[in-house]
Protein backbone atom coordinates (compact mmCIF):
# COMPACT_ATOMS: atom_id res chain seq x y z
CA UNK A 1 0.00 0.00 0.00
CA UNK A 2 1.34 3.38 -0.99
CA UNK A 3 1.64 5.83 1.86
CA UNK A 4 3.23 9.20 2.31
CA UNK A 5 6.30 9.27 4.49
CA UNK A 6 8.43 12.07 5.74
CA UNK A 7 12.01 11.38 6.71
CA UNK A 8 14.18 13.96 8.39
CA UNK A 9 17.82 13.23 9.10
CA UNK A 10 20.72 15.17 10.52
CA UNK A 11 24.14 14.85 8.93
CA UNK A 12 27.46 15.82 10.45
CA UNK A 13 28.24 19.53 10.34
CA UNK A 14 31.86 18.73 9.45
CA UNK A 15 31.10 17.22 6.05
CA UNK A 16 32.18 19.05 2.93
CA UNK A 17 29.52 19.93 0.40
CA UNK A 18 30.53 17.04 -1.84
CA UNK A 19 30.44 14.51 0.99
CA UNK A 20 27.04 15.73 2.09
CA UNK A 21 25.75 15.57 -1.46
CA UNK A 22 27.08 12.02 -1.73
CA UNK A 23 25.21 10.93 1.39
CA UNK A 24 21.97 12.59 0.32
CA UNK A 25 22.18 11.26 -3.23
CA UNK A 26 22.77 7.72 -2.00
CA UNK A 27 19.69 7.96 0.21
CA UNK A 28 17.68 9.58 -2.55
CA UNK A 29 18.43 6.66 -4.82
CA UNK A 30 17.25 4.24 -2.13
CA UNK A 31 13.83 5.85 -2.32
CA UNK A 32 13.65 6.10 -6.10
CA UNK A 33 15.00 2.58 -6.64
CA UNK A 34 12.34 1.25 -4.29
CA UNK A 35 9.65 2.83 -6.45
CA UNK A 36 9.18 5.90 -4.27
CA UNK A 37 8.14 9.23 -5.71
CA UNK A 38 9.54 12.40 -4.20
CA UNK A 39 7.32 15.31 -3.33
CA UNK A 40 10.13 17.20 -1.64
CA UNK A 41 13.85 16.73 -1.14
CA UNK A 42 14.86 19.73 0.90
CA UNK A 43 18.04 20.75 2.54
CA UNK A 44 16.56 22.48 5.55
CA UNK A 45 19.94 23.89 6.38
CA UNK A 46 22.43 23.97 9.15
CA UNK A 47 20.97 24.50 12.56
CA UNK A 48 22.09 24.54 16.14
CA UNK A 49 20.96 21.38 17.97
CA UNK A 50 18.88 21.79 21.10
CA UNK A 51 21.23 19.40 22.86
CA UNK A 52 24.54 17.88 21.79
CA UNK A 53 24.36 14.62 19.81
CA UNK A 54 27.59 12.65 19.66
CA UNK A 55 29.37 15.76 20.93
CA UNK A 56 28.18 17.82 17.97
CA UNK A 57 26.44 21.10 18.67
CA UNK A 58 25.31 21.71 15.09
CA UNK A 59 23.75 19.58 12.42
CA UNK A 60 22.60 19.79 8.82
CA UNK A 61 18.94 18.90 8.43
CA UNK A 62 17.59 17.26 5.30
CA UNK A 63 14.00 16.32 4.68
CA UNK A 64 12.49 13.78 2.29
CA UNK A 65 8.80 13.76 1.55
CA UNK A 66 7.79 10.84 -0.63
CA UNK A 67 5.10 8.34 -1.55
CA UNK A 68 6.21 4.74 -1.30
CA UNK A 69 5.48 1.23 -0.13
CA UNK A 70 6.33 0.30 3.43
CA UNK A 71 9.55 -1.42 2.35
CA UNK A 72 11.17 1.86 1.33
CA UNK A 73 11.22 3.61 4.71
CA UNK A 74 12.36 0.35 6.22
CA UNK A 75 15.36 0.13 3.91
CA UNK A 76 16.02 3.84 4.31
CA UNK A 77 15.98 3.45 8.08
CA UNK A 78 18.48 0.61 7.83
CA UNK A 79 20.85 2.67 5.69
CA UNK A 80 20.49 5.72 7.93
CA UNK A 81 21.31 3.69 11.00
CA UNK A 82 24.42 2.23 9.42
CA UNK A 83 25.76 5.50 8.07
CA UNK A 84 28.22 7.20 10.39
CA UNK A 85 27.66 10.52 8.66
CA UNK A 86 24.06 10.67 9.86
CA UNK A 87 23.72 11.44 13.56
CA UNK A 88 19.93 11.34 13.92
CA UNK A 89 16.97 10.42 11.75
CA UNK A 90 13.24 10.00 12.00
CA UNK A 91 10.55 8.79 9.62
CA UNK A 92 6.89 9.41 10.11
CA UNK A 93 3.95 8.13 8.17
CA UNK A 94 1.68 11.05 7.38
CA UNK A 95 -2.06 11.05 7.60
CA UNK A 96 -3.79 11.72 4.34
CA UNK A 97 -4.91 15.31 4.76
CA UNK A 98 -1.62 16.35 6.31
CA UNK A 99 0.25 14.64 3.47
CA UNK A 100 -1.79 16.45 0.85
CA UNK A 101 -1.24 19.80 2.53
CA UNK A 102 2.48 19.13 2.91
CA UNK A 103 2.84 18.29 -0.74
CA UNK A 104 1.03 21.45 -1.74
CA UNK A 105 3.29 23.40 0.58
CA UNK A 106 6.33 21.70 -0.94
CA UNK A 107 5.25 22.79 -4.39
CA UNK A 108 4.76 26.35 -3.17
CA UNK A 109 8.15 26.31 -1.43
CA UNK A 110 9.84 25.07 -4.56
CA UNK A 111 8.18 27.80 -6.56
CA UNK A 112 9.15 30.47 -4.04
CA UNK A 113 12.72 29.20 -4.11
CA UNK A 114 12.88 29.36 -7.89
CA UNK A 115 11.49 32.86 -7.88
CA UNK A 116 13.85 33.97 -5.13
CA UNK A 117 16.75 32.46 -7.03
CA UNK A 118 15.73 34.28 -10.17
CA UNK A 119 15.33 37.53 -8.29
CA UNK A 120 18.71 37.15 -6.66
CA UNK A 121 20.26 36.41 -10.02
CA UNK A 122 18.78 39.65 -11.24
CA UNK A 123 20.33 41.36 -8.25
CA UNK A 124 17.05 42.53 -6.79
CA UNK A 125 17.14 40.71 -3.48
CA UNK A 126 19.66 40.23 -0.76
CA UNK A 127 20.44 36.78 0.60
CA UNK A 128 18.20 37.31 3.61
CA UNK A 129 15.12 38.02 1.59
CA UNK A 130 15.75 34.96 -0.56
CA UNK A 131 15.35 32.69 2.43
CA UNK A 132 11.56 33.08 2.39
CA UNK A 133 10.59 29.47 1.77
CA UNK A 134 12.85 28.09 4.45
CA UNK A 135 11.19 25.42 6.55
CA UNK A 136 12.95 26.06 9.78
CA UNK A 137 13.03 29.36 11.46
CA UNK A 138 16.42 30.95 11.71
CA UNK A 139 18.25 29.54 14.75
CA UNK A 140 18.86 33.02 16.05
CA UNK A 141 15.09 33.59 16.09
CA UNK A 142 14.50 30.84 18.61
CA UNK A 143 15.64 31.76 22.08
CA UNK A 144 16.50 28.94 24.47
CA UNK A 145 13.24 28.23 26.28
CA UNK A 146 12.85 30.65 29.14
CA UNK A 147 16.57 31.08 29.72
CA UNK A 148 16.23 34.68 30.78
CA UNK A 149 13.37 34.02 33.21
CA UNK A 150 15.27 31.30 34.97
CA UNK A 151 18.29 33.51 35.55
CA UNK A 152 16.10 36.22 36.97
CA UNK A 153 14.46 33.79 39.38
CA UNK A 154 17.78 32.59 40.60
CA UNK A 155 18.92 36.13 41.31
CA UNK A 156 15.84 36.83 43.37
CA UNK A 157 16.37 33.68 45.35
CA UNK A 158 19.88 34.72 46.18
CA UNK A 159 18.72 38.04 47.54
CA UNK A 160 16.11 36.40 49.78
CA UNK A 161 18.67 34.02 51.12
CA UNK A 162 21.05 36.84 52.03
CA UNK A 163 18.34 38.76 53.82
CA UNK A 164 17.39 35.76 55.92
CA UNK A 165 21.01 35.09 56.86
CA UNK B 1 -16.01 23.83 23.23
CA UNK B 2 -17.26 21.52 25.89
CA UNK B 3 -13.79 20.64 27.11
CA UNK B 4 -13.06 24.03 28.49
CA UNK B 5 -13.86 25.02 32.00
CA UNK B 6 -13.47 28.10 34.02
CA UNK B 7 -10.98 27.90 36.78
CA UNK B 8 -13.25 28.74 39.68
CA UNK B 9 -10.69 28.30 42.41
CA UNK B 10 -8.14 30.49 40.68
CA UNK B 11 -4.48 29.59 41.09
CA UNK B 12 -3.54 26.96 38.52
CA UNK B 13 -3.07 23.51 39.93
CA UNK B 14 -3.48 24.72 43.47
CA UNK B 15 -5.96 21.99 44.24
CA UNK B 16 -5.00 18.32 44.24
CA UNK B 17 -6.76 16.28 41.54
CA UNK B 18 -10.00 14.71 42.67
CA UNK B 19 -10.36 17.04 45.59
CA UNK B 20 -12.87 19.78 46.05
CA UNK B 21 -16.30 18.70 47.14
CA UNK B 22 -18.63 15.86 46.34
CA UNK B 23 -18.92 14.86 42.72
CA UNK B 24 -15.62 16.48 41.86
CA UNK B 25 -17.39 19.56 40.60
CA UNK B 26 -16.95 23.16 41.56
CA UNK B 27 -15.64 23.81 45.02
CA UNK B 28 -18.16 24.85 47.57
CA UNK B 29 -17.29 26.69 50.70
CA UNK B 30 -16.69 30.12 52.10
CA UNK B 31 -14.51 31.12 49.15
CA UNK B 32 -16.91 29.89 46.49
CA UNK B 33 -17.27 33.48 45.33
CA UNK B 34 -14.32 32.83 43.01
CA UNK B 35 -16.49 33.51 40.01
CA UNK B 36 -16.95 37.04 41.07
CA UNK B 37 -13.33 37.58 41.95
CA UNK B 38 -12.08 36.37 38.61
CA UNK B 39 -14.83 37.83 36.55
CA UNK B 40 -12.35 39.45 34.23
CA UNK B 41 -10.02 36.51 33.80
CA UNK B 42 -9.97 35.68 30.11
CA UNK B 43 -11.72 32.49 29.26
CA UNK B 44 -9.30 29.83 28.04
CA UNK B 45 -9.82 28.30 24.64
CA UNK B 46 -8.05 25.93 22.32
CA UNK B 47 -5.92 27.95 19.91
CA UNK B 48 -5.71 25.00 17.52
CA UNK B 49 -9.47 24.70 17.32
CA UNK B 50 -9.66 28.39 16.58
CA UNK B 51 -7.38 27.83 13.58
CA UNK B 52 -9.29 24.65 12.67
CA UNK B 53 -5.99 22.79 12.76
CA UNK B 54 -6.21 19.12 11.84
CA UNK B 55 -2.64 18.32 12.79
CA UNK B 56 0.25 19.86 14.65
CA UNK B 57 3.48 20.01 12.70
CA UNK B 58 6.61 19.04 14.62
CA UNK B 59 8.68 21.32 12.38
CA UNK B 60 6.64 24.38 13.26
CA UNK B 61 8.82 25.59 16.10
CA UNK B 62 7.14 28.93 16.43
CA UNK B 63 3.92 27.21 17.50
CA UNK B 64 5.60 24.60 19.68
CA UNK B 65 7.68 27.17 21.54
CA UNK B 66 4.58 28.66 23.11
CA UNK B 67 3.73 25.29 24.69
CA UNK B 68 7.09 24.58 26.28
CA UNK B 69 7.73 26.81 29.27
CA UNK B 70 11.11 27.39 30.83
CA UNK B 71 11.90 23.86 31.93
CA UNK B 72 10.98 22.71 28.44
CA UNK B 73 8.17 20.55 29.74
CA UNK B 74 4.90 20.20 27.89
CA UNK B 75 2.40 22.79 29.07
CA UNK B 76 -0.57 20.97 30.63
CA UNK B 77 -3.90 21.66 29.09
CA UNK B 78 -5.41 22.79 32.35
CA UNK B 79 -3.24 25.87 31.85
CA UNK B 80 -3.21 26.32 28.09
CA UNK B 81 -6.86 25.39 27.59
CA UNK B 82 -6.00 23.21 24.59
CA UNK B 83 -8.67 20.62 23.81
CA UNK B 84 -7.95 16.93 24.32
CA UNK B 85 -7.55 16.12 20.63
CA UNK B 86 -5.10 18.90 19.99
CA UNK B 87 -3.21 18.39 23.22
CA UNK B 88 -2.58 14.82 22.09
CA UNK B 89 -1.36 15.99 18.69
CA UNK B 90 0.72 18.68 20.33
CA UNK B 91 2.33 16.15 22.66
CA UNK B 92 3.19 13.95 19.68
CA UNK B 93 4.68 16.91 17.82
CA UNK B 94 6.76 18.05 20.78
CA UNK B 95 8.14 14.57 21.31
CA UNK B 96 9.05 14.28 17.66
CA UNK B 97 10.74 17.66 17.69
CA UNK B 98 12.68 16.64 20.79
CA UNK B 99 13.98 13.54 19.06
CA UNK B 100 15.28 15.65 16.21
CA UNK B 101 16.97 18.08 18.62
CA UNK B 102 14.74 20.89 17.43
CA UNK B 103 13.66 21.61 20.99
CA UNK B 104 15.31 20.44 24.22
CA UNK B 105 14.14 17.58 26.40
CA UNK B 106 14.98 19.73 29.36
CA UNK B 107 16.88 22.90 30.03
CA UNK B 108 19.24 22.44 32.98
Amino acid sequence: MIRTYETVFITLPTLTDEEEKGVVDALTSVVTDGGGVFAANDRMGRRRLAYPIKKFEDGVYTRFLYDADAGVPKELDRRLRISDKVIRHMTISMELDWAVASKEQAVRDAQARVEAEAARAAGLLTDDAARVGSLLTDPSDVPPAGARDRDRDRDEDDIDFDEQG
Amino acid sequence: MGYMRDNPGGGYGSRPPGGGGSGGGRPTGPRAGGRKRFLFRRRKYCKFCEDKARWVDYKDLRTLQSYIPERAKILPRRISGTCATHQRQLMQAIKRARNLALIPFTSD
